[in-house]
Protein backbone atom coordinates (compact mmCIF):
# COMPACT_ATOMS: atom_id res chain seq x y z
CA UNK A 1 0.00 0.00 0.00
CA UNK A 2 1.34 3.49 -1.37
CA UNK A 3 1.60 6.29 1.70
CA UNK A 4 -0.96 8.22 -0.38
CA UNK A 5 -3.38 5.51 -0.46
CA UNK A 6 -2.58 5.20 2.94
CA UNK A 7 -3.31 8.50 4.03
CA UNK A 8 -5.84 8.18 1.50
CA UNK A 9 -7.51 5.53 4.06
CA UNK A 10 -6.74 7.36 6.93
CA UNK A 11 -8.96 10.55 5.64
CA UNK A 12 -11.98 8.49 4.86
CA UNK A 13 -12.08 6.76 7.58
CA UNK A 14 -11.13 9.59 10.37
CA UNK A 15 -14.22 11.48 8.00
CA UNK A 16 -16.57 8.25 8.70
CA UNK A 17 -15.69 8.52 12.14
CA UNK A 18 -16.48 12.37 13.07
CA UNK A 19 -20.24 13.37 13.64
CA UNK A 20 -21.26 15.32 10.72
CA UNK A 21 -20.69 18.68 11.00
CA UNK A 22 -23.34 21.34 10.62
CA UNK A 23 -22.20 22.79 7.70
CA UNK A 24 -22.35 21.51 4.04
CA UNK A 25 -19.02 20.12 2.41
CA UNK A 26 -19.19 22.26 -1.24
CA UNK A 27 -16.41 21.31 -3.53
CA UNK A 28 -13.10 19.95 -1.42
CA UNK A 29 -10.58 22.81 -1.94
CA UNK A 30 -7.69 20.33 -0.81
CA UNK A 31 -9.06 18.08 -3.52
CA UNK A 32 -8.17 20.06 -6.51
CA UNK A 33 -5.91 23.03 -5.10
CA UNK A 34 -3.27 23.26 -3.03
CA UNK A 35 -3.01 25.08 0.43
CA UNK A 36 0.57 24.90 0.36
CA UNK A 37 0.78 27.25 -2.60
CA UNK A 38 -0.91 30.16 -2.04
CA UNK A 39 0.40 33.88 -3.32
CA UNK A 40 -1.19 37.16 -3.96
CA UNK A 41 -1.64 38.48 -7.17
CA UNK A 42 -1.93 41.80 -9.08
CA UNK A 43 -3.13 42.77 -12.28
CA UNK A 44 -6.03 43.77 -14.80
CA UNK A 45 -9.35 41.98 -15.26
CA UNK A 46 -10.06 40.81 -18.51
CA UNK A 47 -12.66 38.73 -18.56
CA UNK A 48 -15.68 37.16 -16.82
CA UNK A 49 -17.46 33.94 -16.96
CA UNK A 50 -20.71 33.87 -14.70
CA UNK A 51 -21.58 30.50 -14.93
CA UNK A 52 -22.30 27.15 -12.51
CA UNK A 53 -21.83 25.67 -10.13
CA UNK A 54 -18.26 28.18 -10.19
CA UNK A 55 -18.07 31.70 -11.52
CA UNK A 56 -14.38 32.31 -13.41
CA UNK A 57 -12.72 35.52 -13.68
CA UNK A 58 -9.75 36.15 -15.52
CA UNK A 59 -6.46 38.71 -14.85
CA UNK A 60 -3.52 39.75 -16.65
CA UNK A 61 -0.51 39.82 -14.25
CA UNK A 62 2.63 40.56 -15.05
CA UNK A 63 5.36 38.37 -13.83
CA UNK A 64 9.30 39.36 -12.26
CA UNK A 65 10.57 39.49 -15.78
CA UNK A 66 7.51 41.93 -17.43
CA UNK A 67 5.91 39.08 -18.76
CA UNK A 68 2.17 39.20 -19.10
CA UNK A 69 0.55 36.08 -18.23
CA UNK A 70 -3.33 35.56 -18.20
CA UNK A 71 -4.75 33.43 -14.78
CA UNK A 72 -8.09 32.27 -14.43
CA UNK A 73 -9.76 32.00 -10.87
CA UNK A 74 -12.63 30.05 -9.52
CA UNK A 75 -15.04 31.39 -7.24
CA UNK A 76 -17.71 30.29 -4.46
CA UNK A 77 -21.50 29.51 -6.31
CA UNK A 78 -22.70 32.62 -8.23
CA UNK A 79 -25.36 32.24 -5.51
CA UNK A 80 -23.17 32.73 -2.89
CA UNK A 81 -21.46 35.44 -4.25
CA UNK A 82 -25.13 37.35 -4.57
CA UNK A 83 -26.26 37.34 -1.53
CA UNK A 84 -22.80 38.28 -0.55
CA UNK A 85 -23.54 41.72 -2.49
CA UNK A 86 -20.88 40.59 -4.86
CA UNK A 87 -22.65 40.55 -8.22
CA UNK A 88 -21.88 40.56 -12.28
CA UNK A 89 -22.30 44.52 -12.52
CA UNK A 90 -19.81 44.88 -10.12
CA UNK A 91 -17.28 42.87 -12.18
CA UNK A 92 -18.18 44.17 -15.60
CA UNK A 93 -17.74 47.71 -14.32
CA UNK A 94 -14.03 46.32 -12.93
CA UNK A 95 -13.44 45.07 -16.40
CA UNK A 96 -10.24 46.71 -17.91
CA UNK A 97 -9.35 47.90 -14.65
CA UNK A 98 -7.05 46.81 -11.76
CA UNK A 99 -7.59 43.70 -9.03
CA UNK A 100 -5.71 42.30 -6.21
CA UNK A 101 -6.41 38.55 -6.05
CA UNK A 102 -5.33 36.10 -3.30
CA UNK A 103 -5.46 32.86 -4.51
CA UNK A 104 -3.90 29.11 -4.74
CA UNK A 105 -3.18 27.60 -7.89
CA UNK A 106 -4.43 23.98 -9.31
CA UNK A 107 -2.91 20.70 -8.41
CA UNK A 108 -4.02 19.66 -12.08
CA UNK A 109 -0.82 20.75 -13.67
CA UNK A 110 -3.10 23.46 -15.43
CA UNK A 111 -1.11 26.60 -15.72
CA UNK A 112 -1.92 29.95 -14.79
CA UNK A 113 -4.82 28.39 -12.90
CA UNK A 114 -6.26 28.92 -9.39
CA UNK A 115 -8.69 29.08 -6.65
CA UNK A 116 -9.44 32.80 -5.76
CA UNK A 117 -9.95 33.06 -1.59
CA UNK A 118 -10.23 36.98 -1.83
CA UNK A 119 -9.91 39.98 -4.01
CA UNK A 120 -10.30 43.88 -3.82
CA UNK A 121 -11.12 45.79 -7.04
CA UNK A 122 -8.81 48.94 -6.56
CA UNK A 123 -12.28 51.05 -7.65
CA UNK A 124 -13.46 50.14 -3.96
CA UNK A 125 -10.62 49.29 -1.67
CA UNK A 126 -13.06 46.32 -0.42
CA UNK A 127 -12.11 43.32 0.60
CA UNK A 128 -14.70 40.22 -0.46
CA UNK A 129 -14.65 37.01 -0.29
CA UNK A 130 -14.44 34.76 -3.56
CA UNK A 131 -14.01 31.34 -2.28
CA UNK A 132 -13.20 28.99 0.69
CA UNK A 133 -9.92 30.74 2.74
CA UNK A 134 -7.32 29.01 2.77
CA UNK A 135 -4.50 30.26 4.89
CA UNK B 1 -60.95 37.50 27.48
CA UNK B 2 -61.30 34.16 25.90
CA UNK B 3 -58.27 32.80 24.56
CA UNK B 4 -58.29 29.73 22.78
CA UNK B 5 -56.67 26.73 23.45
CA UNK B 6 -54.81 26.74 19.86
CA UNK B 7 -53.17 30.11 21.03
CA UNK B 8 -52.10 28.46 24.53
CA UNK B 9 -50.24 25.56 22.81
CA UNK B 10 -49.14 28.02 19.67
CA UNK B 11 -47.26 30.09 22.71
CA UNK B 12 -46.45 27.36 24.67
CA UNK B 13 -44.43 25.65 21.61
CA UNK B 14 -42.95 28.98 21.04
CA UNK B 15 -41.81 29.35 24.33
CA UNK B 16 -40.42 25.99 24.62
CA UNK B 17 -38.26 26.18 21.13
CA UNK B 18 -36.82 29.38 22.80
CA UNK B 19 -35.47 27.80 26.05
CA UNK B 20 -34.05 25.07 24.12
CA UNK B 21 -31.99 26.80 21.97
CA UNK B 22 -28.73 26.98 22.55
CA UNK B 23 -26.87 30.21 23.76
CA UNK B 24 -25.41 31.32 20.20
CA UNK B 25 -21.61 31.61 20.53
CA UNK B 26 -20.63 35.34 21.09
CA UNK B 27 -24.31 36.14 21.39
CA UNK B 28 -22.96 39.05 24.20
CA UNK B 29 -20.78 40.21 21.43
CA UNK B 30 -22.31 42.94 19.38
CA UNK B 31 -19.79 42.79 16.40
CA UNK B 32 -21.39 40.54 14.44
CA UNK B 33 -23.90 42.04 12.32
CA UNK B 34 -25.81 39.09 11.11
CA UNK B 35 -26.80 36.99 14.18
CA UNK B 36 -29.09 34.25 15.33
CA UNK B 37 -32.81 35.22 14.36
CA UNK B 38 -35.76 35.08 16.99
CA UNK B 39 -38.25 32.93 16.78
CA UNK B 40 -40.82 35.32 15.46
CA UNK B 41 -44.08 34.42 17.22
CA UNK B 42 -46.54 31.81 16.32
CA UNK B 43 -46.22 29.28 13.11
CA UNK B 44 -49.13 30.22 10.88
CA UNK B 45 -51.77 27.70 10.42
CA UNK B 46 -53.95 26.09 7.66
CA UNK B 47 -57.32 26.28 7.13
CA UNK B 48 -57.63 22.79 8.43
CA UNK B 49 -55.51 23.66 11.91
CA UNK B 50 -52.44 22.19 10.69
CA UNK B 51 -49.17 24.08 10.70
CA UNK B 52 -48.61 25.76 7.68
CA UNK B 53 -44.64 25.02 6.70
CA UNK B 54 -44.58 27.43 3.85
CA UNK B 55 -41.94 30.03 3.45
CA UNK B 56 -37.99 30.91 1.82
CA UNK B 57 -35.89 28.51 4.48
CA UNK B 58 -32.39 29.56 4.60
CA UNK B 59 -30.07 26.50 5.92
CA UNK B 60 -28.70 28.15 8.85
CA UNK B 61 -30.07 29.89 11.50
CA UNK B 62 -29.58 33.72 10.31
CA UNK B 63 -32.53 34.11 8.39
CA UNK B 64 -30.35 34.70 5.10
CA UNK B 65 -26.85 34.11 3.34
CA UNK B 66 -23.71 33.83 5.59
CA UNK B 67 -21.24 32.19 3.16
CA UNK B 68 -18.73 34.61 2.07
CA UNK B 69 -20.02 37.05 4.50
CA UNK B 70 -17.80 38.81 7.21
CA UNK B 71 -19.60 39.73 10.62
CA UNK B 72 -21.35 36.27 11.30
CA UNK B 73 -22.01 35.33 14.28
CA UNK B 74 -20.66 31.63 14.62
CA UNK B 75 -23.91 30.31 15.62
CA UNK B 76 -26.16 32.02 13.35
CA UNK B 77 -24.43 29.62 10.70
CA UNK B 78 -25.18 26.57 12.42
CA UNK B 79 -27.92 24.72 11.72
CA UNK B 80 -27.68 22.43 14.74
CA UNK B 81 -24.94 22.94 17.81
CA UNK B 82 -23.73 18.91 18.30
CA UNK B 83 -23.02 19.93 21.60
CA UNK B 84 -26.41 20.78 22.68
CA UNK B 85 -28.02 18.24 19.75
CA UNK B 86 -25.07 15.68 18.99
CA UNK B 87 -25.87 14.15 15.59
CA UNK B 88 -24.91 10.20 15.92
CA UNK B 89 -22.75 8.80 13.62
CA UNK B 90 -23.95 5.95 10.49
CA UNK B 91 -23.22 2.66 11.51
CA UNK B 92 -21.75 0.62 8.31
CA UNK B 93 -22.66 -3.11 7.20
CA UNK B 94 -19.21 -4.08 7.15
CA UNK B 95 -19.18 -4.59 3.12
CA UNK B 96 -20.73 -0.83 2.37
CA UNK B 97 -17.59 0.40 5.09
CA UNK B 98 -15.04 -1.69 3.07
CA UNK B 99 -16.59 -0.13 -0.22
CA UNK B 100 -16.54 3.60 1.24
CA UNK B 101 -12.87 3.54 2.47
CA UNK B 102 -11.55 1.91 -0.60
CA UNK B 103 -12.51 5.46 -2.15
CA UNK B 104 -9.94 7.90 -3.17
CA UNK B 105 -10.65 11.55 -2.04
CA UNK B 106 -10.78 11.88 -5.92
CA UNK B 107 -13.59 9.77 -6.16
CA UNK B 108 -15.29 10.85 -3.31
CA UNK B 109 -15.00 14.29 -5.01
CA UNK B 110 -16.40 13.46 -8.34
CA UNK B 111 -18.88 11.73 -6.36
CA UNK B 112 -20.60 14.82 -4.98
CA UNK B 113 -23.30 16.78 -6.41
CA UNK B 114 -21.90 19.94 -5.88
CA UNK B 115 -19.63 18.98 -8.41
CA UNK B 116 -21.56 16.43 -11.03
CA UNK B 117 -24.49 18.44 -11.20
CA UNK B 118 -26.99 15.07 -10.42
CA UNK B 119 -29.78 16.42 -8.42
CA UNK B 120 -29.29 15.78 -4.80
CA UNK B 121 -31.99 13.60 -4.11
CA UNK B 122 -34.04 12.92 -0.78
CA UNK B 123 -32.72 12.81 1.95
CA UNK B 124 -29.65 14.80 0.64
CA UNK B 125 -31.42 17.78 -0.17
CA UNK B 126 -32.17 18.09 3.75
CA UNK B 127 -28.71 17.02 4.72
CA UNK B 128 -25.93 18.78 2.40
CA UNK B 129 -27.53 21.75 0.64
CA UNK B 130 -26.14 25.44 1.05
CA UNK B 131 -28.84 26.87 -0.95
CA UNK B 132 -32.45 27.68 0.03
CA UNK B 133 -35.78 25.70 -0.44
CA UNK B 134 -39.44 27.59 -0.92
CA UNK B 135 -42.15 25.24 0.63
CA UNK B 136 -45.95 26.00 -0.66
CA UNK B 137 -47.95 23.99 1.45
CA UNK B 138 -51.49 23.74 1.06
CA UNK B 139 -54.04 21.19 2.69
CA UNK B 140 -53.01 18.55 -0.52
CA UNK B 141 -50.14 18.69 -1.17
CA UNK B 142 -46.74 20.78 -0.13
CA UNK B 143 -44.35 21.74 -2.88
CA UNK B 144 -40.38 21.77 -2.11
CA UNK B 145 -38.79 24.42 -4.76
CA UNK B 146 -35.22 23.82 -4.46
CA UNK B 147 -32.84 27.14 -5.56
CA UNK B 148 -29.47 24.19 -6.10
CA UNK B 149 -30.33 23.08 -9.68
CA UNK B 150 -33.73 24.44 -10.40
CA UNK B 151 -34.91 21.68 -8.52
CA UNK B 152 -38.20 20.86 -7.45
CA UNK B 153 -40.18 18.14 -5.52
CA UNK B 154 -44.12 17.50 -4.80
CA UNK B 155 -45.69 15.69 -1.65
CA UNK B 156 -48.80 14.86 -2.07
CA UNK B 157 -50.68 14.63 1.55
CA UNK B 158 -53.80 14.01 0.59
CA UNK B 159 -53.48 9.83 0.95
CA UNK B 160 -53.58 8.96 -2.27
CA UNK B 161 -51.93 5.13 -2.52
CA UNK B 162 -48.80 5.07 -3.47
CA UNK B 163 -47.25 2.16 -6.21
CA UNK B 164 -46.14 -0.95 -4.90
CA UNK B 165 -43.07 -0.75 -6.48
CA UNK B 166 -42.58 3.02 -7.27
CA UNK B 167 -39.93 3.68 -10.25
CA UNK B 168 -36.40 4.38 -8.60
CA UNK B 169 -36.63 8.98 -8.68
CA UNK B 170 -34.19 10.89 -6.87
CA UNK B 171 -37.00 12.16 -4.79
CA UNK B 172 -38.80 9.07 -4.09
CA UNK B 173 -42.40 7.98 -3.69
CA UNK B 174 -43.86 9.27 -0.33
CA UNK B 175 -46.74 9.34 1.80
CA UNK B 176 -47.62 11.48 4.72
CA UNK B 177 -49.09 11.78 8.10
CA UNK B 178 -49.69 14.79 10.73
CA UNK B 179 -47.92 13.46 14.16
CA UNK B 180 -49.69 16.09 16.07
CA UNK B 181 -47.81 19.54 14.55
CA UNK B 182 -45.32 17.43 12.87
CA UNK B 183 -45.78 16.21 9.46
CA UNK B 184 -44.04 12.78 8.67
CA UNK B 185 -42.86 11.90 5.25
CA UNK B 186 -41.97 8.66 4.48
CA UNK B 187 -40.44 7.78 1.15
CA UNK B 188 -38.63 4.64 -0.82
CA UNK B 189 -37.69 3.81 -3.85
CA UNK B 190 -34.85 6.03 -4.86
CA UNK B 191 -32.42 6.71 -7.42
CA UNK B 192 -29.17 5.02 -6.75
CA UNK B 193 -27.05 7.09 -7.82
CA UNK B 194 -27.43 9.74 -5.28
CA UNK B 195 -25.26 10.14 -1.98
CA UNK B 196 -26.41 10.29 1.98
CA UNK B 197 -23.71 12.36 2.55
CA UNK B 198 -20.69 13.88 0.81
CA UNK B 199 -18.47 11.62 2.11
CA UNK B 200 -18.93 8.39 0.40
CA UNK B 201 -22.00 7.21 2.03
CA UNK B 202 -23.64 5.78 -0.59
CA UNK B 203 -27.61 3.90 -0.58
CA UNK B 204 -29.24 0.55 -1.93
CA UNK B 205 -32.53 0.28 -3.55
CA UNK B 206 -33.79 -0.76 0.14
CA UNK B 207 -33.62 2.90 1.45
CA UNK B 208 -36.43 3.70 2.87
CA UNK B 209 -36.19 8.00 4.57
CA UNK B 210 -38.14 9.51 7.09
CA UNK B 211 -38.52 13.10 7.33
CA UNK B 212 -39.77 14.98 10.17
CA UNK B 213 -41.28 18.81 9.35
CA UNK B 214 -41.94 20.69 12.54
CA UNK B 215 -42.79 24.43 12.49
CA UNK B 216 -42.26 25.95 16.13
CA UNK B 217 -42.23 29.25 15.43
CA UNK B 218 -43.05 31.53 12.81
CA UNK B 219 -38.86 32.02 11.88
CA UNK B 220 -37.53 28.12 11.72
CA UNK B 221 -38.43 24.90 10.57
CA UNK B 222 -36.98 21.93 12.27
CA UNK B 223 -36.45 19.39 9.79
CA UNK B 224 -35.55 15.42 11.02
CA UNK B 225 -34.26 12.48 8.89
CA UNK B 226 -34.05 9.30 9.82
CA UNK B 227 -32.63 7.09 7.18
CA UNK B 228 -33.57 2.96 7.02
CA UNK B 229 -30.95 1.10 4.93
CA UNK B 230 -30.45 -2.58 6.21
CA UNK B 231 -28.11 -3.55 3.23
CA UNK B 232 -26.04 -0.71 4.15
CA UNK B 233 -26.59 0.30 7.38
CA UNK B 234 -26.34 -1.84 10.03
CA UNK B 235 -29.25 0.33 12.10
CA UNK B 236 -31.22 3.16 10.78
CA UNK B 237 -29.42 6.39 11.56
CA UNK B 238 -31.67 9.54 12.77
CA UNK B 239 -30.04 13.54 11.58
CA UNK B 240 -29.77 15.87 14.47
CA UNK B 241 -33.03 18.38 14.42
CA UNK B 242 -31.59 20.89 11.61
CA UNK B 243 -32.63 24.30 11.81
CA UNK B 244 -33.89 25.89 8.84
CA UNK B 245 -34.60 30.35 9.00
CA UNK B 246 -37.44 32.26 7.30
CA UNK B 247 -35.32 33.77 4.58
CA UNK B 248 -35.90 36.78 2.46
CA UNK B 249 -38.09 36.13 -0.57
CA UNK B 250 -34.66 36.81 -2.84
CA UNK B 251 -34.63 33.31 -4.75
CA UNK B 252 -32.01 32.93 -7.64
CA UNK B 253 -31.61 30.86 -10.54
CA UNK B 254 -28.93 27.68 -10.10
CA UNK B 255 -28.93 25.65 -13.32
CA UNK B 256 -25.76 23.87 -13.27
CA UNK B 257 -24.31 24.13 -16.99
CA UNK B 258 -20.80 25.23 -18.12
CA UNK B 259 -19.69 22.83 -15.19
CA UNK B 260 -16.03 22.90 -16.24
CA UNK B 261 -15.37 20.89 -12.65
CA UNK B 262 -15.49 17.86 -14.22
CA UNK B 263 -12.94 18.51 -16.44
CA UNK B 264 -11.13 19.76 -13.97
CA UNK B 265 -10.70 16.57 -11.91
CA UNK B 266 -10.41 14.40 -14.94
CA UNK B 267 -7.12 16.54 -15.98
CA UNK B 268 -6.20 15.58 -12.10
CA UNK B 269 -7.08 11.87 -11.59
CA UNK B 270 -5.39 12.11 -15.60
CA UNK B 271 -2.36 14.05 -13.46
CA UNK B 272 -2.48 11.76 -10.35
CA UNK B 273 -2.04 8.46 -12.76
CA UNK B 274 0.82 9.78 -14.31
CA UNK B 275 2.39 10.14 -10.59
CA UNK B 276 3.78 13.17 -10.79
Amino acid sequence: MTIPRILSAAAVTVGLLLPVAPSFAHHSFAAEFDATKCREFTGTLTKLEWTNPHGFFYVDVKDATGNVQNWSFQTYALITLRRAGTDRQLFLDNIGKEVWVRGCVAKNGRQNYAAAGSLKFASDGVLRQMGQLQD
Amino acid sequence: MKISLRYVVACTAVLMFVCMQPAPAGAQNTQYTIKVMPPGGPAPRLADGHPDLSGHWMPNSAGQGVSGRDGVDPAARMQFDPKVTPEERPVFQPWAEAKIKSMTPLEIELSKSSVNCIPRGVPAIWLQNPYSTVIVQTPVMMAQLYEVLNNWRLIYTDGRPVPRNPEPWFHGTSTTRWDGNTLVVDSTGFDERTFIMPNGWFHSDALHVTERYTRPSMNYLIVEITVDDPKVLAKPWKSAPRRWTLGNGEVYEFYCTNNHELDELGQLKQYESQGK
